[in-house]
């Protein structure tokens, strides 16, 4: 079974992984020592945090790595309860076949404080059997008292040499050809995300023979939400209340993340000015009000009302070239 | 007994206010006492106002009357076994004329009283008796179906004067001394609804010789959605922060009141400067709510209460005189519309995050590329068994079925066979899929040749980066564009 590429060529041991050579070395001296402290892996998406957990779990675990690792991630109810029953019942066992056992939750920031603080008191109190792994995109999302019991690693989103290697390495085991061309195209639209950068790669090369720099800009294309430009122009036009429904549509119906949407409408906006659409004056000032909006959505309010409040920002502004 | 009760109106002649609806009713009371039968009568408003007492008073006039209302269960077997029978069946005095009447039919319920306005719609064609219904909305989509068989009656919320007359009336009745800003208070709170404004002067004045401004603390406001509307139609309509602090005093989860407000701001402001400020006053509320939440100190609250109401208030240069019709978010429209499909979603999501390690957020951001691979048979195959994706989940990706590939007994066989169509690409044969691609390509061609331009600007910047570009706007995005590409954060 082929299934997708990104869990095909997912590194299969620590050296595997790319691009975060600093936190591997010092992974690797957990591994000689043959224990581990509470750990915090936090970084953008895609750059390997999940992959490392896994990994240096196999390798602290053993044989018998599976029976003794837990992993959750933000798929799974992760309320109050889940923090007191899964995670305690896990715990509560000495491990077999393995020298502790460990927890690895995914996406801590998006859990609620109230099951932060509940996380927290397992994490003492099971210090002798298990460990555990924590991963979030942010930290300033976790709750202080978690941060200080952890040893926390910050991931840096890979580099483009390092990707290309490793795209490199896919394309050749699947026996196809990718232009060079290619490679940077997808590096660029890929910012550091080595699963976007695979997903890509492998996209580009089902609706080609060759992957070439045309095929993964057609994907990217297609890939991206479509209506966003639409958005912007009723915006434009002082069209307020038809852009704000296409937006909710958007979001509410399709389901693309706030922060997924905020990138879209500044590449768009990008590509507007770069088409001489948009004024330079016109211009900077939508950007000055596109990294305010971005910085509220990431620091935890509601991504619908500000881009609501975002969109604003752009009425009448076609008029003003 | 109580006082709604006890000063019920005993006649028509007594009923406050709405004289118009009264004729009708005693028009249509008189055509059915000499054997004219009539349309049914639907008899809409506000609660309070008195629909269900002239129900009452035009059931005196005939012979026998029946009654469902919201506390009957009212499915289609129960609304025909009780009021089919007795609509066929007749009554021996006054021509045999029985009236029905249904209470709150606006009120019957979607699943417990399945096919309710079905029977009612079934009464209406075959029963030879007269019918009162009352409704409270008349928008509702429940009673769409009966305004048209209907002689619909609109009545309307009782004046507040007739409301502080009849109050001292009644005061005067029971020996009780009062001041007459009080009634007049009870009056203007109860909005129109006689019923609640009798109610609460008994609660006050029972028992009592006088009452006083000291007993209105007693009574709480009635917080329903219509007072969180008036709320954001004062926040909209306003200017007077002492009359919107006021109005802001109900018991709302503060999200949705943001939510009410955000979507009503453009339905009443109209200059985009007012719609921008008060969008600013929106945001910065939301993000309190947002600390609140996060920090669990709901201290912040007040922040965004004021910010949403105050600074949305103020951020109008006068008040608008004009009529706006408010709504509900449709948000939450659009959320209910959608839950099937957000739910397919979200059960596709848990399954490819179960295999591939990642939260629904994160395996939702895979669906456009996996659209993009699933247009590919082969590989369709391939992942739907990859991720163990039923017919209908697979539907989410690609709207025809997935043949099974003839290879796909042997795993050798199968990647060779890959390999094989990997070289021979063309084999896309759905046109649609075709022109779209045609159509996306000659788009990326566009932004090719701009990205080939920009990325030589940027290694010309790398090589002599003191050297000043003349177009100062581009050179800045590119800059930003390496930033991104390089130190993403």
């Amino acid at each position: 079974m082929n299934g997708p590429w990104v869990e095909k060529y997912r590194p299969k041991n620590l050296d595997e992984v790319v691009g975060q050579d600093h936190i591997i070395q010092r992974l690797k001296r957990y591994i000689k020592e043959g224990s581990m402290p509470n750990l915090m892996f936090t970084g953008p998406a895609g750059v390997g945090k999940t992959t490392t957990a896994l990994t240096l779990g196999k390798a602290l675990l053993g044989e018998y790595w599976r029976q003794n690792f837990l992993e959750l991630n933000a798929s799974d109810a992760r309320g109050i309860d889940t923090v007191r029953h899964n995670i305690k019942n896990f715990c509560r066992l000495k491990a077999v076949g393995s020298p502790f056992r460990i927890v690895f939750l995914d996406e801590v920031d998006n859990m609620t404080k109230d099951a932060q603080h509940a996380l927290r008191r397992e994490m003492e109190m099971y210090t002798r059997t298990a460990s555990f792994i924590l991963s979030c995109n942010y930290s300033s999302k976790i709750i202080d008292p978690i941060q200080s019991r952890c040893a926390i690693f910050r991931f840096t989103p890979v580099k483009g040499h390092q990707i290309i290697k490793r795209l490199e390495l896919i394309a050749e085991a699947e026996k196809i050809k990718v232009t060079i061309n290619a490679l940077e195209s997808i590096v660029y639209f890929a910012e550091g995300d080595m699963r976007r950068a695979v997903n890509i790669l492998q996209t580009s090369s089902s609706v080609g023979e060759e992957v070439t720099e045309e095929n993964v800009q057609e994907v990217v294309s297609k890939a991206k939400p479509q209506d966003v430009r639409k958005i912007i122009n009723k915006a434009l036009d002082g069209n307020f209340l038809d852009a704000r429904e296409l937006l909710r549509e958007v979001m509410v119906v399709q389901g693309i993340s706030g922060e997924d949407l905020v990138t879209q409408i500044y590449q768009e906006i990008a590509q507007m000015a770069r088409e001489g659409l948009l004024g330079e004056e016109v211009y900077v000032d939508l950007i000055e009000n596109i990294g305010k909006y971005d910085f509220r959505i990431r620091e935890g309010s509601n991504p619908r009302i500000q881009l609501e409040a975002l969109l604003t920002k752009f009425l009448f502004k076609a008029n003003a070239k | 007994m109580l006082w709604t009760n006890k000063y019920s109106p005993k006649n028509f002649k007594e009923v406050l206010g709405n004289n118009k609806a009264k004729d009708e009713i005693s028009e249509w009371i008189d055509n059915w006492l000499i054997n004219k039968p009539k349309k049914p009568l639907l008899l809409v408003g506000p609660p309070g106002t008195g629909k269900t007492t002239l129900a009452h008073l035009a059931a005196h006039e005939f012979a026998d009357h029946i009654e469902l209302n919201a506390s009957d269960k009212r499915s289609y077997d129960i609304l025909l076994g009780t009021v089919g029978e007795a609509s066929a069946t007749g009554s021996l005095f006054n021509q045999g004329l029985k009236l029905i009447i249904l209470d709150e039919v606006d009120g019957i319920h979607g699943t417990d009283d399945r096919g309710g306005i079905r029977a009612i719609t079934k009464i209406i064609k075959e029963g030879h008796h007269p019918l009162v219904m009352m409704a409270n909305d008349p928008y509702s989509k429940r009673i769409k179906s009966l305004k048209n068989k209907c002689q619909v009656i609109s009545i309307r919320k009782v004046h507040t004067n007739s409301i502080v007359a009849l109050l001292k009336r009644i005061c005067t009745k029971e020996g009780i001394e009062f001041e007459e800003y009080v009634l007049r208070t009870l009056a203007k709170r109860s909005n129109g609804d006689l019923r609640s404004a009798i109610n609460d002067l008994e609660i006050i004045a029972r028992g009592k010789k006088s009452i006083s401004t000291e007993d209105l603390k007693i009574i709480s406001q009635k917080d329903d959605i219509h007072n969180i509307f008036d709320s954001v139609r004062t926040v909209l309509k306003s200017k007077n922060p002492q009359r919107i602090k006021e109005a802001m005093r109900v018991e709302a989860d503060p999200a949705f009141m943001l939510e009410l407000i955000t979507e009503n701001i453009p339905r009443e402001y109209e200059k985009k400067h007012e719609i921008q400020d008060a969008y600013e006053m929106i945001s910065q509320a939301d993000i309190y709510l947002g600390r609140a939440f996060q920090t669990r100190n709901y201290g912040y609250w007040k922040y965004s209460y004021d910010l949403m109401s105050l600074g949305v208030a103020l951020s109008k240069d006068e008040t608008y005189k004009k009529f706006a019709r408010y709504t509900n978010s449709t948000v939450y429209a659009m959320l209910s519309k959608s839950r099937a499909k957000r739910d397919l979603q979200d059960r596709i999501a848990a399954k490819i995050g179960y295999k591939t390690h990642t939260s629904l957020k994160v395996a939702k951001q895979q669906f456009p590329y996996l659209e993009i691979m699933f247009q590919d048979n082969e590989l369709a195959w391939e992942l739907a068994e990859y991720f163990r994706l039923e017919n209908d989940e697979v539907k989410l990706f690609r709207s025809r079925k997935i043949k099974k590939p003839k290879t796909v007994q042997s795993k050798t066989l199968k990647k060779e066979n890959q390999v094989k169509k990997r070289s021979n690409p063309k084999k896309i044969k759905d046109k649609k899929i075709k022109e779209q691609i045609t159509s996306t390509y000659l788009h990326v061609k566009k932004i090719k040749s701009t990205q080939t331009k920009e990325s030589n600007k940027k290694e010309d910047k790398i090589e002599d980066s003191k050297s000043k570009s003349n177009k100062k706007v581009s050179k800045s995005k590119s800059k930003e564009k390496q930033v991104s590409l390089f130190s993403f954060k």
